[in-house]
């Protein structure tokens, strides 16, 4: 396991995972906002207890804030219910349910998208050994570590080629949603492309450096779960059952 | 026209305090082809991708000659200035040769008529006639190239910037773009070639502008 110098962070892997899983289910499960706001404040303290970097992992979704404001219209519009505060005709715009079923979307979305940012407080690699050592197989977590490692050059290629394709002269601003669409549709082809081409040359790269060769693994480095792991993973999965017993019934 | 940086800086990371491109001041001249050079991470791409609006200047500002190009979108930067990737694979977009030329075309509403013309005019000139059914994903790399040369001249830009256009090219791709060049500057289609083949570069360069560490090293027209 990586040593580092931060101490929460010497948890193993595993139990972020644990805890992070239980803080999802809690957020997907629960529907009243007066269960998710204390959730999510928890979910708060427990990323500054880990030093995890969610106000940037915030930062960046807020090209989405304009989706967020139309689900509490979207809400208003097709869930009757609750009180209008503008209407235009017969027609409610805002209400008070859909504020509420707006505000719990955005909480809920918040409230993951923090607790995952947890993960990122661990090397993509320790997480792959923590996986593997829970016998998952191999072939399945060094999977989840190449996406990890791909997934900011797609990022990277995605965008020279949305660059590429404005430089030829095609001003997006001025064109028809017809044909923004149309153009965007050009974006596919050679990213899907680039993604089988990748797979393709990784998959001969893993094979000529043996990867299933051997008939079991061995590791240079391993996790072991220590006392405060065992008691993260204990407090969490059964606070988790607890609230949804107090939730449900 | 003209292209001027004028006093241009580059961060690629906010508060770092030691710019990959440091208070740059250039002017390339729409005729002619100029070479940067400089060892690896010297800053020029950086240069390339400031120069075509990719990335925005953090100090300073570049001018087209006299709009500067923190006010143009890169759909009108494009009009007038053509970027070849490293990578021609990541500017190639349509299923076959032929669209892959003709598919901005029919999206900026030229007639049917004009885009053929144009279309076998390209084909012909950049030897993919013969491939124009083809997928472009399945070319060689020297014809992925010219395929990528050829989609970008077909927006008549006046001014073209390539970055390392030679890499993984052999001696007869070479020497196929080295025609290609010759005689777009013949057409007076001025270009800014990034590139660490200098031998590829004394044949053509009218002027070498070499870069070492985001500063101008050295700068000397050869004509």
């Amino acid at each position: 396991m990586t040593i580092l110098k931060n101490n929460s962070n010497q948890l193993d892997p595993r139990s972020k995972i644990i805890l992070v899983m239980c803080i999802s289910t809690l957020a997907v499960f629960f529907q009243n906002i007066f269960w998710m706001i204390p959730l999510f404040i928890f979910t708060l303290l427990v990323s500054i207890f880990f030093k995890s970097n969610f106000f940037n992992l915030i930062w960046k979704f807020k090209k989405f804030i304009g989706i967020f404001v139309a689900m509490i219209f979207i809400q208003s519009i097709f869930v009757s219910g609750g009180e209008e505060i503008l209407k235009i005709g017969n027609f409610t715009l805002i209400s008070t349910l859909g504020i509420y079923n707006g505000v719990s979307i955005i909480l809920r979305f918040l409230i993951i998208i923090v607790s995952a940012s947890v993960m990122a407080t661990s090397s993509s690699r320790d997480i792959v050994q923590g996986l593997y050592q829970w016998k998952i197989p191999y072939e399945i977590t060094f999977m989840v570590a190449v996406a990890v490692r791909f997934l900011p050059m797609l990022k990277e290629e995605a965008s020279d080629m949305f660059i590429s394709l404005q430089l030829r002269g095609v001003e997006l601003e001025k064109l028809s949603l017809r044909k923004k669409l149309n153009i965007y549709s050009y974006l596919l082809m050679p990213m899907i492309a680039s993604v089988i081409g990748k797979a393709g040359e990784l998959s001969l790269a893993v094979e000529m450096r043996g990867l299933r060769a051997d008939y079991k693994r061995t590791s240079f480095k391993t996790l072991k779960l220590r006392f405060n792991d065992y008691i993260i993973m204990l407090l969490s999965v059964s606070f988790t059952f607890l609230i949804l017993f107090f939730y449900f019934f | 026209m003209n292209i001027s940086l004028k006093n241009v800086s580059y961060n690629y990371e906010k508060n770092n305090f030691n710019p990959t491109i440091k208070n740059l001041n250039i002017d390339i001249s729409n005729k002619g082809f100029t070479a940067l050079i400089g060892s690896n991470g010297s800053g020029k791409t950086t240069i390339g991708k400031l120069m075509a609006g990719i990335l925005k200047p953090t100090k300073g500002n570049i001018f087209y000659n006299a709009e500067n190009i923190r006010n143009m979108s890169l759909g009108s930067i494009g009009k007038n200035v053509g970027y070849i990737f490293q990578d021609p694979e990541r500017q190639i977009f349509a299923p076959t040769v032929k669209e892959e030329l003709t598919f901005v075309l029919k999206i900026k509403g030229f007639s049917e008529e004009e885009i053929e013309n144009k279309a076998e005019k390209m084909l012909l000139k950049f030897r993919l006639s013969h491939l124009k059914d083809n997928f472009p994903f399945n070319l060689s790399r020297g014809e992925k190239q010219r395929l990528a040369l050829a989609a970008v001249l077909i927006n008549s830009p006046k001014f073209l910037i390539l970055d390392e256009p030679t890499t993984a090219l052999d001696i007869r791709c070479k020497e196929e773009l080295k025609d290609i060049l010759k005689n777009l500057l013949n057409q007076n289609i001025g270009m800014l070639v990034i590139s660490h083949d200098y031998k590829f570069i004394d044949n053509f360069a009218d002027r070498v502008i070499e870069i070492s560490g985001g500063e101008i090293k050295n700068d000397h027209f050869k004509k």
